[in-house]
Formats: C-alpha cells, structure tokens, sequence
C-alpha cells in the first residue's frame, strides 16, 4: 500500500525533480539520474525517456562538452520554456504540498 | 550481464526503428555505462539496475510507434501504434488479438461500403437524369446528392470512431509499460 502510494507520488514530480536540479546548473543524464536513485529511490534506466520527452517538449536542449577521459559528455540546459515550466509547477507544488499538509495535520 | 551483452540485446532489439534513433538510444545507455565504471560501480550491477534489454528495447520500440501516432495522425501511423502495442507482447494484449482484428475487419467493410455508397450516389447523381432514373431527373439528381451526403457522413463518423479506438489501444498498450512507465506519463 505504501509502495504503491510512494510509485504514485514520484511519477507526479519527476519531471520537476528533474527541472529543479537543473534550474541549479547544468548536468549530464548520468548526474540526474543517480541523484534522482539516492533521492527518490527512481529506477535510472527511467532518466533516458525521460530526458527525450521533456527535450520532445521542449523544456530541455542538449549540448557536448568534450572529456579530457572518453568520449564527450552530453549535457542537458533548461530553456525559457522549461524555466518558466519549472516556476509554475514548483509553486503547484507548493500548494498543493500546502494543502495536504492542513488536511494531514487537521486529522491528528 | 556485461556492458557488450546488454548494448547488443538492445541495439538488436532496437531494429525497426530509424538508424539514427538507434544510435542515438544505444549511445544514452553506453555512456550510462561508462559513467557508472568511472564511478566504480560493475557492468554487472548497472545492467541490473537498467532491467531487461529486451524489454527496454520493446518499450522503446513502442513508444516510438505511439508517439508517431500521437504527432501524425493517419492511417500509417494509426497502423504503426497498432503494431507497436501488440509488439509490447503483453499475454492479455495477445488475447486480446482476435476481437482486435474482428473489430478491424468490421471497420474496414464498414469504409469499403461508405466509399461504394458515395461512389454510387456519384454515378445515380451523374448519369441517373439520362437513364430514365423513376421519378424524372430531378429525383435522380436529389438521389445521388443524398447518397454521397449520406456516404460522406458515415464516413466522418467512422474516422472518428477509428481514431477514438487506436486511442484507447495507445492508453491501453501504455498501461503495459515496466521499465519506462515513470518517465513517459504526460504530467501536468
């Protein structure tokens, strides 16, 4: 029951989780996705499509930056698009974090 | 599993699709491997953590058929969605099959016989005035406009009864994914 509660909730706030890391710097897939596995305990295999579908949607670009070891990395920037994605589902976050907390601490 | 094993499953388990997807999708999860050795951990251990190329390959395959769906619609892409689903391989989606295909084929002879009704309602239309149609010309003339309406409304109909079912399929076939469910669900 609390798993599946727990599998709900994080496939609600990936896409932010991600937007947030990012909004603090630019990062390759590898660095996402093994925060994402500490943090939220997210498969990491899951980074990859999701990656492709915010760049499909235009919240993310692409660039590659050249390795001193092994091939070059390539590393993943918010766009206006995805800052301003980023604001508005942060704050939703917010309230409705907000919100349940009331009804959470109301039934104690 | 090592790194060479699991990046051949999936590339050979990618094919379908367009070459420079394949790269593109095979070289993501190279360099998750390598990243993952230059922080210490065994191919081994990554592999577990990615789950089953064959699995992930079909996934990828599938969502690559939806998404084709979902930016064009046409009958090929329609087509390619259907396919995609069914490749997910899932045992319900197999039983499904048989009322897959009665409903296709019923679909199929409903848009064979609108094209045949609007096509007769041309020919009632354009030659019925000449050929003693019962009635007068007049009659004929009316008959036939009806008759293409009438096919032409049918057919809208169809197409939209067509697109709400490989819709349903698309949400359906989506329900199936394992390894890429997290990351794929529209949010928001």
């Amino acid at each position: 029951m609390v798993e599946a509660v727990q599998i709900q909730l994080k496939k609600g706030v990936l896409e932010l989780c991600v937007l947030a890391l990012l909004s603090r710097g630019d990062s390759y897939a590898y660095e996402i996705a093994s925060r994402l596995a500490e943090g939220i305990d997210m498969g990491e295999g899951t980074i990859y499509p999701l990656m492709r579908r915010m760049q499909d949607d235009g919240l993310v670009e692409t660039y590659l930056v050249e390795s001193s070891a092994g091939p070059s990395r390539k590393y993943y920037r918010l766009t206006e698009a995805g800052k301003a994605s980023f604001i508005v589902q942060k704050s939703a976050w917010a309230d409705f974090a907000k919100a349940v907390n009331d009804i959470l601490g109301e039934s104690k | 599993m090592t790194r060479e094993a699991f990046i051949a499953r999936l590339r050979e388990g990618l094919r379908g699709l367009p070459t420079q997807a394949i790269t593109e999708l095979v070289a993501d999860y190279d360099a998750h491997f390598a990243e993952a050795a230059a922080a210490g951990r065994s191919e081994a251990d990554v592999a577990r953590a990615l789950g089953d190329p064959d699995r992930l390959a079909r996934e990828l395959r599938a969502e690559a058929g939806l998404k084709r769906w979902e930016e064009q619609r046409n009958p090929s892409a329609a087509a390619s969605a259907v396919f995609a689903v069914l490749g997910l391989g899932a045992v319900d989606l197999l039983v499904l099959l048989p009322i897959l295909m009665g409903v296709l084929g019923t679909l199929f002879g409903c848009f064979v016989a609108v094209v045949a009704i609007f096509i007769a309602g041309g020919v009632v239309f354009a030659a019925g005035p000449f050929a003693g149609f019962p009635g007068g010309p007049a009659a004929a003339i009316l008959c036939g406009i009806g008759m293409m309406a009438g096919g032409a409304s049918a057919g809208a109909i169809l197409t939209l009864v067509s697109t709400a079912l490989v819709n349903v399929l698309v949400w359906y076939g989506r329900l199936h994914y394992r390894l890429l469910k997290p990351a794929i669900e529209p949010q928001g």
